[in-house]
């Protein structure tokens, strides 16, 4: 499903943040991306959804080659991706609730459903009491659950959480952890990239370890190694 | 039809809670406008004076007492072959000895001194206008002439023309001192329009960039920022419009004591209303939208 090949990511001369990697994620699977800060996580969702393009190599994702995609087409490649920033990217002027309901308005879904989805995905990720706040008056944890019930709205084929569970405490990451297998149970694709050990080790899932820009070790059920 | 109520809504809500910048651009906007509006007025003002002032501006030909029906109805026909010629009018004989009476009917030796005479000394009057002022040393110029010296008493050409340089001089220095100062205001407020509306996107940037991020198409990030700019033109053309009109209100009635034909800056207005207020509208929208189109076109790339 999602097909990468030979991909190499240079910023600069002296920033190269992905290295001709290779690599196979199939629908449906669950999939951990590790390694340290700076290692091409974030970069590499930047190439998924189109953000950046890379230096060399293909990717492709379901029938979209998104290497050679056109610029009108990008918008609707990202409704088909559920993607949570590291840094949340909500919208400042708009409350909780509008930042969900605006990921299912872009895609023209209809006002009534959006009204029915919308308090169902805050009650999930626990912000039904705050659906009235800016993002600014909300803390790390919140914001950063906000944006994964933003990622979730539109029920994507994929779901891209980067760090989704960085700002948040033991508790609340479990819980975040719990919603994405159970969405993935449900035949979403889940990447999760992350550089949380307990997170990963308790998965027992694929594991992908970046390092310097290079894929070092890719196993089945893996573990934190690093 | 879902996403053009939603781009509306979007617009509404982003001018309600940008409320102090949307605020900004209409107030400034206004200004603009009305700095126009300001020079437009002066400039309709100071036409209508000249062009008093050159109404009031006529060469008189005074007939000799002998000159025959014949004669005048000729001499007429030939000033009115003019090109410059706007209009000549014909006093008779008699029309003028009684305006001379009516003149002078306080003083009683001038009113006897006329009844001892049997007929009119007076000869007819000849009043022509011209288009322009200086036309008249050619009228002037074309009655010099000897077969016409004996019908021709007198020629008065009232003095006025210095009078007329003069305030055809001091307009002209008025129009150029508001017309200085209007572009200098102008210039400023399309400054700050451009730059209000500049600081405007750069807050939006982060905004624009998400939305782009989260699936939204250009022109649902555009569209909001367009309506916006659109109302911002529509609402401060339709304050300044008030306000013009309630200057006018007051300004007209000094006008009115100035101009004796009934000029009016209200009325001037009614007349030019499609012009006047439909470029301005178009110069305002053109400024609004065309500096936010340019402004968020290089966001849009991402
Ligand atoms: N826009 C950019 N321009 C230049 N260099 C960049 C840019 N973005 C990232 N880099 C560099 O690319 C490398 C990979 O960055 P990336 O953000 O992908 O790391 P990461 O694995 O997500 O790290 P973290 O765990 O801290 O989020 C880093 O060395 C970084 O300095
Ligand atoms: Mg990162």
């Amino acid at each position: 499903m999602i097909i990468v090949e030979g991909v190499t990511k240079v910023y600069s001369k002296n920033s190269v943040a992905l290295r001709d990697i290779s690599l196979h994620i199939n629908a449906g699977e669950f999939v951990s991306i590790i390694g340290q800060s700076g290692s091409g996580k974030t970069t590499f969702t930047k190439l998924l959804i189109a953000e950046e393009t890379p230096t060399k190599g293909k990717i492709k994702i379901g029938d979209w080659d998104i290497t050679n995609i056109k610029t009108d087409e990008i918008p609707y490649l990202r409704r088909q991706i559920g993607m949570i920033f590291q840094d949340y990217k909500l919208l400042p002027q708009k409350t909780v609730y509008e930042n969900v309901a605006f990921a299912l308005e872009v895609a023209g879904e209809k006002s009534k459903r959006i009204a029915q989805i919308v308090p169902q995905l805050l009650e999930i990720v626990g912000l039904s009491d705050r659906h009235n706040r800016y993002p600014q008056q909300l803390s790390g944890g919140e914001q950063q659950r906000v944006a994964i019930a933003r990622s979730l709205a539109h029920r994507p084929k994929i779901i891209v959480a980067d760090e989704p569970t960085g700002n948040l405490d033991t508790i609340n990451a479990e819980e975040i952890i719990q919603i994405l297998k159970k969405i993935n149970e449900f035949g979403t694709t889940v990447l999760l990239l992350t550089h949380n050990r307990e997170v990963v080790n308790a998965l027992h899932r694929r594991v992908i370890t970046l390092h310097g820009g290079n894929i070092v070790l890719d196993q089945e059920a893996g573990k934190y190694i690093l | 039809m879902t996403s053009l109520k939603r781009i509306l809504k979007f617009a509404f809500q982003d001018i309600g809670r940008n409320f102090g910048l949307s605020f900004m651009t209409v107030l400034i906007l206004i200004l603009m406008v009305l700095s126009v509006n300001a020079l437009w007025g002066v400039e309709a003002i100071t036409k209508e004076a000249v062009a008093t002032v050159k109404d009031q501006v006529n060469v008189s030909v005074y007939f000799s007492a002998n000159a025959n029906d014949d004669n005048v109805n000729e001499l007429k026909k030939y000033v009115s072959s003019f090109p410059e010629v706007v209009n000549v009018d014909l006093l008779s004989a008699d029309s003028v000895l009684d305006s001379f009476k009516q003149r002078h009917k306080l003083s009683k030796d001038i009113l006897d001194a006329l009844a001892e005479l049997d007929t009119n000394p007076f000869g007819p009057t000849m009043i022509i206008k011209t288009k322009e002022p200086s036309d008249y040393q050619k009228i002037i110029q074309a009655l010099n002439v000897p077969e016409y010296q004996t019908l021709i008493e007198a020629k008065s050409f009232d003095e006025h023309e210095t009078a007329l340089d003069k305030i055809q001089n001091i307009t002209n220095n008025a129009e150029k001192m508001v017309a200085g100062l209007v572009l200098l205001f102008g210039c400023i407020s399309f400054l700050i329009v451009f730059n209000t509306i500049r600081a405007a996107i750069h807050t939006q940037k982060v905004e624009i960039g998400i939305k782009r991020l989260v699936g939204a198409s250009n022109w649902f990030i555009r569209g909001p920022y367009i309506v916006e700019s659109l109302i911002f033109s529509v609402l401060s053309m339709a304050i300044s419009i008030g306000i013009i009109y309630l200057a006018l209100h007051f300004i007209d009635p000094y006008l009115s004591v100035i101009f004796s034909d009934g000029f009016s800056l209200t009325k001037y207005y009614n007349s030019h209303i499609l012009y006047l207020f439909g470029s301005q509208f178009v110069c305002v929208l053109v400024l609004t939208v065309v500096s936010s189109i340019l402004a968020m076109r290089r966001q849009l790339k991402v």
